[in-house]
């Protein structure tokens, strides 16, 4: 089992559902603030932010680490995130294995590393030191792709796998990535889910995509599909009762809405948990 | 990490500026070819900046459109690279950007209209600060008034408008008609900030201005004094600073008292 004890279900939070939140208090167990929404000196964000913890369990979610950029780390981001994590008191801290940009520039995009062993000793050494730095093991999420390099020598799951086990991270494990992924790259997601180990998944994502026909866009403004509610099932089989969450992005719904497609996630998720008990039964 | 850099190199240069040499080091597949591949992260780029954008700039995206504020965007994203950790922070070169765009040359309130949604920006998450109560003022011994500075809430900001800008950003964020642009006679001087979490505007008296610019540049009540003295007879002087001074305080935009010596 991974180090924290599970959070349940939870949803990204988001700016339309602040007053909703705060008026109804909803059966939602935790939620996810997009860190970089909140590196602001103060107001409206802040203020929401620090009176919805004081309600829910929260963890935090980055996109500028840049944890694969092949330039030294930003401290000064590092620094923020620290001085924001003092005052959210977050269960733990993601971000993604990925790059966001060299030279000072940042193209606000996950993009994605080529798998060698060059870039896996590079990102190692980063976790450590953010790690460090923190003061708290952190969580990499895995990101959808849409290119492959020729420099690649190893699979994603691959590289996912040892950076955690090297570094000593912990695993944000996207279902839906995996899936919109495996579609673009063409591999088993099934693969991708048997080569991750059980004890660094601390959380799971889920969201939807588009469907382009002969690819797919991680686009977050669809609710989840049914080939990624079967790609959590099996995963859930695999990991156990992982804290999940929904994250949409765009097209946001009333949080009602959320809160049914949550409900459907636990669904899931008590059905898979009595399938591998009945497995194990057997 | 030699390989890596270039790699990554390449990739940026490719959504920066279009450059191919990025197509090299990829792969693609029969039924996704690498042009195809590389197109979704090149217009993921520039949709994910223009998106912020609109998000930040209502009432021109209104005005414009959707479709003309998307061409507007591109423009900008073409010449302005992010280096923010926050994307909320990508577009505060807008209304600059706008005053050089030559398609707008004959549209000046566009650029105007620009900078105070950015001004409206800047007020909505400044930093957090507790206002002086009113009650303060009547604690300040009479001969300590020379010396007095005052701190303002770090989210007060000063605009002079050529054109109606706020009167436009009014009707255009709340779906009204909104008022042909407007050039006014002369420069009006604006004031914004924030009262606890509310975005509050309004205009300024030349005098007001004056006093307020005063206290910007960290100048103390005698200071304030000393710049309304060509404006006003000297009687008149510390009655109009105290009552300036009264409104800021009532409207919370003052944040803390000092001794100050000029």
């Amino acid at each position: 089992m991974p180090p924290h004890p599970s959070l349940g279900f939870g949803l990204g939070l988001r700016v339309d559902h602040y007053e909703t939140i705060l008026h109804d208090l909803p059966a939602v167990d935790w939620f996810e603030a997009l860190t970089e929404n909140y590196l602001v000196p103060g107001g409206k964000p802040l203020y929401h932010l620090m009176r919805i913890r004081e309600h829910y369990p929260m963890v935090m979610h980055g996109v500028s680490l840049s944890i694969g950029s092949a330039e030294p780390l930003n401290r000064a981001y590092l620094d923020e995130l620290k001085a924001l994590a003092q005052r959210i008191e977050p269960a733990w801290i993601s971000d993604h294995l990925c790059w966001t940009g060299v030279g000072g520039k940042n193209l606000h995009d996950l993009l994605p590393l080529p798998y060698t062993d060059e870039a896996l000793k590079h990102v190692v050494a980063r976790v450590r030191t953010v790690q460090d730095i923190l003061g708290r093991r952190i969580l990499l999420e895995n990101v959808s792709s849409y290119v492959s390099f020729c420099d690649s020598r190893m699979t994603e799951w691959d590289f996912l796998r040892t950076v955690a086990e090297e570094a000593d991270c912990l695993i944000l494990l996207d279902v839906n990535n995996i899936y919109v992924s495996s579609i673009n790259h063409e591999f088993d997601p099934h693969e991708y889910l048997a080569a991750i180990p059980i004890e660094r998944v601390q959380q799971m994502h889920l969201a939807g995509h588009q469907n382009h026909g002969d690819y797919l866009i991680d686009t977050h403004d669809h609710p989840v599909p049914d080939p990624v509610w079967a790609l959590y099932a099996a995963a859930v089989r695999r990991f156990g009762p992982v804290s999940t969450m929904i994250e949409r992005d765009a097209n946001i719904p009333p949080l009602g809405e959320l809160q049914l497609e949550l409900a459907a996630a636990r669904r899931v998720a008590a059905s898979a948990l009595i399938d591998t008990r009945w497995q194990r039964a057997g | 990490m030699a390989r890596l850099e270039s790699i990554e190199n390449d990739f940026q240069s490719f959504l920066l500026t279009g450059s191919a040499e990025i197509e090299k080091r990829v792969v693609g597949t029969q039924r996704v070819p690498i042009a195809t591949r590389l197109a979704i992260y090149g217009n993921g780029y520039r949709s994910r900046l223009i998106e912020t954008l609109e998000a930040h700039y209502p009432a021109l995206l209104a005005l414009l459109g959707e479709e003309e504020f998307a061409a507007l965007g591109r423009a900008y994203v073409q010449a302005h690279d992010s280096s923010f950790a926050s994307i909320r922070f990508y577009g505060g070169a807008l209304g600059a950007f706008l005053a050089g765009y030559p398609g707008y040359a004959a549209n000046p309130w566009l650029s105007e209209l620009a900078h105070f949604e950015w001004a409206m920006n800047d007020v909505f998450d400044a930093a957090d600060a507790a206002s002086v109560d009113v009650q303060a003022l009547g604690l300040i011994a009479p001969e300590d008034w020379g010396e007095l500075g005052f701190d303002l809430h770090p989210s007060v900001r000063r605009l002079d408008l050529a054109w109606n800008a706020p009167a436009l950003w009014r009707a255009l964020t709340s779906a009204q008609p909104h008022p042909p642009p407007d050039a006014q006679a002369r420069p009006v001087p604006w004031l914004l900030w924030r009262r606890e979490l509310q975005i509050l505007f309004r205009p300024l008296t030349g005098l007001e201005a004056e006093a307020l610019d005063a206290v910007r540049q960290g100048r103390s009540f005698g200071g304030i004094c000393v710049a309304l003295c060509t404006a006003l007879a000297e009687e008149e002087v510390p009655g109009r600073a105290a009552a300036f001074l009264r409104e800021w305080v009532e409207s919370g935009m003052i944040v803390g008292m000092r001794t100050c010596r000029e």
